[in-house]
């Protein structure tokens, strides 16, 4: 069995990267590449030369080039020790046309570009953009850079292979004025939690050099203990959530700020949402704020906030699982009543109710049950993550509902039906078991065998929320972030949740032969040879 | 008198005269007279709740045909005219006079609502007739080859899990906006892929019936495998082929609405348009039947759509024809 899982799972694998890399060739190939500004408020307030550099710098940060500005070039060169600070001031100072560079400056230009044109890079210059006067506009000083198209499967490669990140302690650099040693620090009494003179028992491991500060720790929230050894990099977000990764929009709190009394490492005492623990390494960040220098002993200092509404996962995770327990509970016994009497007054109201919601258009009959509760119930129609009432959360999960206790009533009835012929039964019946015997002892564990096999599937992707139960009730769900992303072009997060989807839909498919194998011993996959 | 009688009135010279042997008459079977499609009718008329609702089906596609070719519907005759818009139906009548068309009230931009859903009907409609009509088309026999094939089947089976994984509405969404949101956009973008879906379930019945005995009779007895599929497994696939089609009729409007109300649509004011373009009005007092019209008629076309189909279904199974 071990060897059959560790087989599909590389299948799976196989097709998951299949996926992505379909999907990577309709979102950065097939279209434009400037629609990824339609949603940038700030790609309005840059004009002349400085909005096309702009645009090569956000067409590396999205992987489309690799744009290499000149500064960047002569700062490389400092670096290595060919030039020195003053040759690079001198040489850096571009001219307003490539003819009246001052001769330093011009000798650069020559180098930067034979260097990268001999690498196969395009190299750009752009003249200064003047008014008639003769004084630049704004954002027309001239600039030159050099860039080149990345090719799909590099960039497939580079997503691949920025998935994981494992932190260590090399990760701030060395000229960055890090205090005190590297290393990695394992304490028992946690120094967020023993501020005060008694000690309280709390394991965490702090490290010095690292990005984030505490890498294991433990605390009040769900899972409770907490690592930042390894993160995942799903794609970066341009516009649905600018400059923040798809797994961490996903998975983050939202909602208003929930305010505590914090003691921060220097013993300032402030009534704020930040959760130390979150803590990364932001270079300079306390001679730069000094609202940083009064609080932190260290650069450590980006920190997240506590907040009071759970993560867009969260959310759709609730409603999804509890949907799914109510459809299992409904949709399971009125199937088997149905297929216990059939032809009688069960069975027909059961089969008008599911052609209704396979034939009725899904957003009709979400809305008429929202107008329905809303009116003769008196339930709240709209999801409001501040509320602390319940109330809100049962039109959601209902309307979810509908559907799949539609299919399992669908499935359970013709399985049962189809069981009832067997030789099987007819035996049991000869032998004199009465009906209700055979129905509950015999038909219903043979017919639960391929309902089982879709269980997994169904509590997986509760998890990625549906996208109009989520828009008709305002849920601040996870199903709206694909069409979110679609509609605001925003690549990364499109390529982000695909992938997501497509390792939740194999890792589903895997349990639910895995589990259908365990409950139905007949069931082998490692002796059919396939 | 016996004698006669027994013999019906002919002589014995009469009666056995020597008949020339026919090899092709000897090989006749007399049967009962069956036609396929005959059958299929009868058991489907048998029902009177059949006939009922599919008048309804013929009637509504007529209509949804006929009416706005009748009318010329234009969406913006009374934009100019500010007293005409979002209307109820009583103030339509009373402002405009009495028509059919303001039964149903005005729209937003002063269109008679009645008007507007039939006009919608009408896109939705051949939406989905062409995406059923191009879907079944390459999924039944796409779907057959790779039934058949065990080296086809290998190969789009592992390109069935492969696209299955990639979002529909990202495709839609990303041909959409390669050309421009059409109407034939929209019958690209859901067949492009839509057919693979068909496929798989009609190779999975192709698997349950190719290995059956009275196939590999017919295989050993040396008929040729067009001709096993066209002859042994087609008429076996009929019915479960027309209850496909019932199913995927009304979904391709469901999709539409689907897709149109997520922001996804095409630019036609097709029934999910309409939806979209009035939700807020929804929960406006008296602009209630702007949202409600559409999404009315829609669930009416898909549930007569889906009913006719899975009765029609049902009465295309030989085994009910007894």
């Amino acid at each position: 069995m071990g060897k059959y899982i560790v087989k599909r799972l590389i299948h799976g694998l196989f097709s998951v990267i299949c996926v992505v890399l379909l999907v990577m060739i309709l979102v950065y190939s097939l279209l434009e590449r400037d629609k990824i500004f339609s949603g940038d408020p700030n790609y309005n307030h840059t004009a002349s030369n400085n909005r096309i550099t702009y645009e090569q710098s956000r067409y590396e940060a999205f992987g489309y080039v690799d744009y290499i500005p000149y500064a960047d070039y002569l700062r490389d060169l400092t670096k290595s020790g060919e030039i020195d600070a003053a040759t690079q001031t001198e040489a850096a100072k571009l001219g307003r046309t490539a003819d009246k560079d001052s001769e330093v400056t011009a000798e650069y230009t020559a180098k930067f570009r034979a260097y990268y044109e001999s690498k196969g890079y395009q190299v750009v210059r752009l003249d200064a953009d003047t008014r008639k006067n003769g004084q630049l506009k704004d954002g027309g000083s001239p600039a030159l850079y050099a860039t080149k198209d990345v090719p799909l499967l590099l960039r497939a490669v580079r997503y691949f292979t920025g998935m994981f990140k494992i932190d260590n302690i090399h990760y701030v650099p060395e000229d960055a004025g890090l205090e005190g040693e590297r290393g990695l620090t394992f304490t028992a009494f946690d120094p967020l939690y023993n501020t005060g003179e008694k000690k309280t028992f709390a394991p965490a491991i702090i490290g010095n050099g690292t990005l984030h500060k505490y890498l294991l720790y433990f605390d009040g929230q769900f899972p409770y203990i907490h690592q930042n050894f390894l993160t995942i990099n799903l794609g970066e977000s341009y516009t649905v959530n600018r400059g923040i990764d798809v797994f961490t929009t996903m998975t983050d709190s939202q909602g208003s700020y929930v305010l505590k009394q914090i003691t921060y490492p220097t013993g300032v005492v402030l009534e704020r949402a930040d959760d130390l623990h979150t803590a990364t390494y932001v270079q300079g960040s306390r001679d730069s704020v000094a609202a940083n220098a009064e609080r932190f002993t260290d650069d450590y200092t980006n920190v997240d906030t506590y907040k009071k509404g759970m993560s867009r996962l969260g959310y759709s995770f609730v409603i999804g699982i509890l949907s799914v327990i109510m459809s299992y509970v409904l949709g399971l016994p009125i199937g088997l009543l149905m297929a216990r009497h059939k032809e009688g007054l069960v069975d027909k109201i059961g089969t008008v109710y599911i052609m209704f919601i396979i034939a009725v258009p899904s957003l009709a009959y979400i809305f008429l049950f929202k107008a329905i509760g809303t009116s003769a119930f008196k339930l709240p129609g709209l999801f409001d993550m501040d509320s602390s009432s319940k109330l809100m959360y049962i039109l959601p999960i209902v309307s979810l509902a509908l559907p799949s206790i539609a299919s399992l009533m669908k499935w359970m009835r013709r399985y049962m039906i189809d069981q009832q012929n067997s030789d099987y039964v007819k035996f049991a019946r000869s032998g004199g078991l009465s009906e209700s015997e055979i129905f509950t002892k015999h038909i219903w564990k043979n017919a639960m065998i391929p309902i089982v096999h879709g269980i997994p599937g169904s509590v997986i992707f509760a998890m990625t929320g549906a996208i109009i139960t989520e828009r008709v009730y305002l849920v601040p769900g996870a199903g709206n972030l694909l069409t979110t992303a679609i509609n605001k072009y925003d690549n990364g997060v499109i390529v982000g949740v695909t992938l997501f989807y497509a390792v939740l839909s194999v890792v589903a498919l895997i349990l639910g032969d895995v589990l259908m194998a365990t409950v139905d011993p007949r069931i082998s996959f490692t002796t059919k040879d396939r | 008198m016996v004698e006669t009688n027994r013999n019906h009135g002919l002589t014995d010279a009469e009666l056995f005269a020597p008949m020339d042997h026919s090899a092709l008459e000897s090989e006749k079977i007399t049967a009962p007279r069956y036609s396929y499609w005959k059958s299929v009718f009868r058991v489907f008329f048998r029902n009177k709740v059949n006939i009922v609702i599919l008048a309804l089906l013929v009637f509504v596609v007529a209509f949804a045909y006929i009416y706005p070719a009748v009318t010329h519907y234009d969406q913006f005759a009374n934009l100019m005219d500010p007293n005409s818009k979002h209307l109820t139906p009583a103030a339509a009548i009373k402002y405009f006079g009495f028509d059919l068309k303001w039964i149903l009230g005005a729209g937003a931009s002063g269109e008679p609502t009645f008007d507007a859903i039939w006009n919608g009907s009408r896109i939705s409609i051949s939406l989905a007739f062409l995406c059923a009509a191009i879907n079944m088309t390459i999924g039944v026999i796409l779907g057959a080859i790779w039934g058949f094939s065990k080296r086809v089947d290998m190969i789009m089976t592992e390109v069935y899990n492969i696209i299955g994984n990639i979002p529909m509405i990202l495709i839609i969404s990303v041909l959409a906006m390669l050309f421009s949101p059409s109407f034939w956009t929209m019958v690209f973008a859901m067949t492009v892929i839509g057919w693979i879906g068909i496929a798989y379930f009609i190779r999975t019945q192709v698997i349950i019936i190719r290995d059956r005995e009275y196939n590999l009779a017919s295989k050993c007895l040396g008929t040729s495998t067009i001709k096993i599929a066209m002859k042994n497994i087609l008429p076996f696939m009929t019915s479960v082929i027309v209850t496909q089609l019932a199913t995927e009729l009304p979904s391709y409007i469901s999709y539409e609405v689907f897709l149109a109300y997520i922001g996804m649509g095409m630019s036609e004011q097709s029934l999910g348009k309409m939806i979209y373009a009035a939700e807020s009005a929804m929960v406006t007092p008296g602009w209630e039947l702007e949202f409600w019209s559409p999404v009315a008629i829609a669930s009416i076309i898909t549930v007569v759509l889906y009913v006719v189909g899975q009765n029609l279904g049902d009465a295309s199974d030989p085994r009910t024809h007894m």
